[in-house]
């Protein structure tokens, strides 16, 4: 008899926890990690489409999980356009915004913190945040600009809220920034409705979905939302005080929403996006200050609350091996982008296993018999230890053909069966 | 020529770097040997990226002090004095991909090493880049990208100069991130790179000189 929805999902999620402990599997899993337009875009809904029509993308996203034979159903790493509207926001860019619709959303890197308000920052991280980052994020948020806003411990009793806060609500600049953020919550309301529903609607059908929620490490969250590489990159010389300092404040926030998106989503799988922390972004004595401290703390924070860490080492990890034989065996799913394979087995093989690493280029560009070729070269040198999960090197790329994750699936079946 | 200022380049130390240009300038040393000594520094640092020993920080870091250092220089220079460029390229970030970081690291690091850049900027459509190797005449064009639709504007570009007959006049290499072979054929380009030792490497190859 064939197995029901529920034991579906138990088998795969237990293959996959059991291939993160180090354990041979039955077979090599198929686990995309992410998934922005494909697929919609194979469903022939254009990119701005998906922005807005999230019942749409997600079913698009339940029809490619069946049709390409994925063993978990990717997560959705696009958000909700009509949010972005409501906003007005000018950090990301958007198909359906000021770009065409055929586009995909990109985040307009910037110093949203000048390298002179730094302590201005760390004295009052949330009162900065309102007045002065929203409104250089969101066209929307100007309001909060516009009109002082006095410290809201002034408004700690009953008289000064009244009168204070009575006065700052009535001013028309703040009550329509407040009416951005309440039309952006309806937005957002929106999706994770959608999102919700698909993520039970995959459950009975027995996928698991891959990770509940992102959380940046400590110095990407520096880097790309408020200093910029550039501007993180001139701090390391410059103010290196001051960035480890604002490092340390993101990090304690960043294990606390950890903890809470485990809690929230329900899955124990923890994506955590790294950007800057690749080999050739800076050097081992850099990455030993700045990076990997509050890197590898959040991953063991993780792994202590009884959650997944599973770090996207995008870009090329290979020379940060040796940092990532510190974490403990059989704790860490690493999925990986650029990495040498090769190396990977020799110095990692037995400490954490290998999710990803086919090329997007092959994928996007490439022939079904090239995909197959590297899918048997990755299974061939994993395959005495079986722990390996099949994806792109960064989760279902837009561009991918679909006959190339035809192939992706004949090949996990041809060759991954142990 | 006093190494003093090109080993505080390649150290990182700013400040002491603009404090010798400020003496040396002071002292009556021609703004010229000033600025050669600066860039000698940055192809110090150039070749310590290639061969693992420096990483994209230092190369940002020097660009900014090199910026510094042109401001300082800059009151001193009489007439334009530029020595004759090494070769001409036209670079920039292919329709629909806004990213820039990759592609400004290597446009700042082949001006300092001699070349004429012209960089286009970012979501640069087909048509710009065949305008402007027929306005510049370069013998090296730059088609940079971080997202995969990249990979269908980069093809897309490199079919526009061969249509507009152009292919012949000019090396065209691809970069990025997801740059690899793979997409070096995709796209019917002559070379790639994931970084901007490649691409230096390339341009060195394609201009008749050495890297």
């Amino acid at each position: 008899m064939a197995a029901t929805g529920e034991e579906l999902y138990k088998q795969r999620e237990q293959r996959f926890n059991d291939i993160v402990a180090l354990k041979r599997p039955d077979r090599v899993p198929i686990v995309p990690h992410v998934i922005h337009y494909f697929a919609t875009k194979w469903q022939g809904i254009s990119n701005r489409q998906a922005g807005f029509d999230h019942q749409a993308h997600y079913d698009a996203i339940r029809d490619a999980t069946v049709e390409f034979g994925w063993d978990f159903t990717p997560t959705n790493g696009m958000f909700a356009a009509d949010g972005y509207a409501a906003l007005g926001t000018t950090q990301l860019r958007w198909p359906g915004g000021d770009l065409p619709d055929d586009a995909s959303f990109q985040f307009v890197e910037d110093e949203y913190l000048k390298a002179d308000e730094y302590d201005e920052f760390l004295s009052d991280p949330n009162g900065f945040t309102l007045t002065k980052i929203f409104p250089r994020i969101a066209g929307n948020l100007q309001g909060f600009a516009q009109v002082p806003i006095p410290p809201l411990f002034w408004m700690a009793n009953t008289y000064y809220l009244m009168n204070v806060g009575g006065a700052l609500l009535a001013a028309p600049p703040i009550r329509s920034a407040l009416e951005s953020l309440l039309a952006m919550s309806d937005a957002v309301a929106g999706y994770f409705a959608a999102d919700a529903a698909n993520a039970q609607e995959m459950a009975a059908l027995g996928y698991p979905r891959t990770w509940g929620a992102p959380v940046i490490p400590a110095f990407d969250v520096v880097s790309d939302m408020f200093r910029s590489l550039r501007g993180s990159t001139l701090d390391m010389y410059r103010h290196p005080e001051q960035l480890l300092a604002t490092i340390d404040l993101v990090q304690e926030a960043q294990i606390g929403l950890a903890k809470m998106v485990m809690q929230i989503t329900g899955n124990p799988r923890v994506f955590i996006p790294m950007h800057r922390g690749a080999g050739g972004f800076m050097s081992d004595e850099q990455f030993e200050k700045f990076y990997w401290p509050t890197f590898k703390g959040l991953v063991l924070a993780i792994i202590e609350a009884g959650g997944v860490p599973n770090p996207l080492f995008e870009g090329d990890y290979t020379p940060r091996l040796k940092y990532l034989a510190e974490f403990p065996p059989g704790k860490v799913a690493g999925h990986f982008d650029k990495i040498d394979r090769v190396k990977f087995k020799e110095v990692l093989g037995d400490k954490m296993c290998f999710w990803g690493n086919v090329p997007v280029s092959l994928l996007c560009t490439g022939t079904p018999r090239q995909v197959k070729d590297d899918v048997k070269e990755l299974i061939d040198l994993f395959g005495d230890t079986g722990t390996l999960m099949l994806d792109s090197g960064l989760g279902v790329p837009d561009e991918a053909r679909p006959e190339n994750l035809h192939a992706l699936r004949e090949a996990a079946e041809e060759y991954g069966v142990f | 020529m006093s190494n003093e200022l090109t080993d505080a380049i390649v150290g990182m130390r700013e400040d002491d770097a603009l404090a010798i240009v400020g003496r040396e300038l002071d002292a009556g040393v021609a703004p010229t040997v000033v600025l050669d000594e600066a860039k000698e520094a940055m192809t110090v640092l150039g070749k310590r990226f290639e061969c693992g020993d420096a990483f994209i920080p230092e190369l940002i870091m020097g660009g900014e002090i090199m910026k510094g250092i042109s401001e300082l220089v800059k009151p001193h220079l009489r007439g334009p004095g530029e020595a004759a460029k090494r070769g001409v390229v036209v670079i920039g970030t292919v329709r629909g991909d806004i990213h820039d970081i990759g592609k400004d690291v290597v446009v700042l690091m082949l001006d300092v090493n001699g070349y004429e850049v012209h960089d286009l900027g970012v979501d640069v459509p087909t048509q710009a880049f065949v305008d402007a190797i027929g306005r510049f005449k370069p013998q090296v064009v730059g088609l940079s990208g971080l997202l995969t639709l990249a990979f269908d504007s980069m093809k897309a570009t490199v079919d526009a100069i061969a249509a507009a007959g152009l292919r012949d006049r000019v090396k065209i290499m691809v970069g990025g991130a997801p740059a690899d072979r793979q997409v070096q054929e995709y796209t019917g380009a002559d070379g790639w790179g994931g970084d901007v030792a490649a691409a230096l490497n390339l341009t060195a190859q394609w201009t008749g000189g050495e890297a």
